[in-house]
């Protein structure tokens, strides 16, 4: 098995953050998305949509997507559960993955893939959409500072694929897109806090 | 157990063709975005997000998200299998119910909320975007048309959620202009063969 990876970027280290959640040793390969080593005739064989993550599996198959390489290593390493353990648990946290995915993260990524000089060029960059896209993922933090003023974690009793979920696109809003932590958030804030603080935070 | 459903929308209609091809029934109650019911104080006890379908239990605690719903049911009820036997099969369906939830029910959406005057002043509309999104998804049609020229099905030999996601999506575009094209020959006839089950008219 072989993870393709790129250090900078959002989706893999969702994918390295679960790894390293559930104590597995892959070997990664760097893909330099600036040098655009994703473009090659090689990795576009691998994955004709040219992204990281991708996992290499032993039979030569690979996998794309972020969250269908997770419930892969899920399956094959069930513990610690990050995904959930019954049909009920696995449907409530895929709600709460999904809400952070689409609600949160995608915000954050469309404003950031609209705004950044890095994507100038590559595709048109619209200032009105990053903007609405902003505001939807800020109004987002607001409603997740409601839910999370009774309960640790975001989709249940514990730690979960959809807090790694969040804590990447609230990395990726302060980090690569520039944004402050918007303030006024104590519930977010302490939350973050403590998912940070995880050796996971690091990968 | 009941489903906030709306027969006119998209992602409802997952849920219905999924339970559909399981056979199993669910009390559907509509609740109508048109006239806004989804955005009353009453609904939004159940899904903050104002977003349909969502599941009520007996308990009375609600799901929402289409697909957490439908892994819901593929726990409860795993034959007919839609989302995977073992390890590997669940990631490679999930990765192609993925791609077309992004790629092609998404774009088609992207298109259709910020063009048309059914969400005129309902979101901000940026309809510069609607137009890159619906030419991303006619270029997206092209590319399933290719991937469906080596198997029968999305995600390979037999019909998954997958096949139902991208059915929507397809079918969704209409209401865009984003049609299969007469050459995308591989794409016309997945359609025509999903569209032929007894489940695409859930």
């Amino acid at each position: 098995m072989k993870l393709y990876d790129f250090s900078v970027a959002p989706n893999p280290r969702r994918v390295r953050i679960f790894v390293a959640e559930k104590g597995l040793n892959i070997p990664v390969q760097e893909i330099d998305l600036y040098a655009r080593q994703s473009r090659t005739p090689e990795f576009l064989k691998k994955n004709p949509a040219g992204q990281v993550p991708l996992l290499e599996l032993d039979d030569g198959s690979y996998l794309a997507e972020s969250v269908a390489i997770c419930r892969y290593l899920e399956g094959l390493h069930p513990d610690p559960n990050l995904m959930g353990r019954d049909t009920r648990e696995q449907a409530f946290i895929e709600m709460w993955s999904r809400r952070m995915e689409l609600e949160l993260f995608g915000g954050v990524d469309r404003y950031f893939q609209n705004t950044d000089p890095m994507f100038k060029g590559r595709f048109p960059q619209f200032a009105d959409y990053a903007e609405a896209q902003r505001a939807y993922a800020v109004q987002r933090l607001t409603r997740m500072d409601g839910e999370l003023a009774g309960r640790e974690f975001i989709a249940a009793d514990r730690y979960t694929i959809a807090d790694i979920t969040a804590l990447v696109a609230i990395d990726l809003f302060t980090g690569l897109a520039k944004q402050p932590f918007p303030s006024g958030l104590p519930n977010v804030k302490r939350w973050h806090d403590t998912v940070s603080s995880r050796a996971s935070a690091k990968a | 157990m009941k489903i906030y459903d709306f027969t006119g929308a998209p992602n409802p209609r997952r849920v219905r063709v999924f339970l559909a091809e399981k056979g199993i029934q669910v009390p559907y109650e509509q609740v109508n975005i048109a006239t806004g019911e989804n955005r009353k104080p009453e609904f939004l006890k159940k899904n903050p997000m104002g977003g349909l379908p969502v599941l009520e239990f007996d308990d009375g605690t609600y799901l929402a998200e289409s697909v957490a719903i439908c892994r819901y049911f593929e726990g409860q009820h795993p034959e007919p299998n839609l989302m995977g036997g073992d390890a590997k099969e669940k990631a490679v369906i999930e990765m192609w119910n993925r791609r077309m939830e992004f790629e092609v029910l998404g774009l088609v959406a992207a298109a259709f909320r910020n063009t048309s005057d059914f969400f005129k002043g309902r979101i901000p509309q940026a309809p510069d975007y609607g137009e890159i999104a619906k030419a991303a998804a006619i270029k997206r049609f092209e590319w399933l048309d290719g991937e469906l020229a080596t198997r029968k099905f999305i995600a390979g030999d037999r019909y998954t959620i997958a096949d139902i996601t991208g059915l929507i999506g397809v079918d969704f575009g209409r209401a865009s202009a984003i049609r299969i094209q007469p050459e995308q020959k591989n794409l016309a006839r997945w359609h025509a063969e999903v569209s032929s089950r007894a489940s695409a008219k859930a």
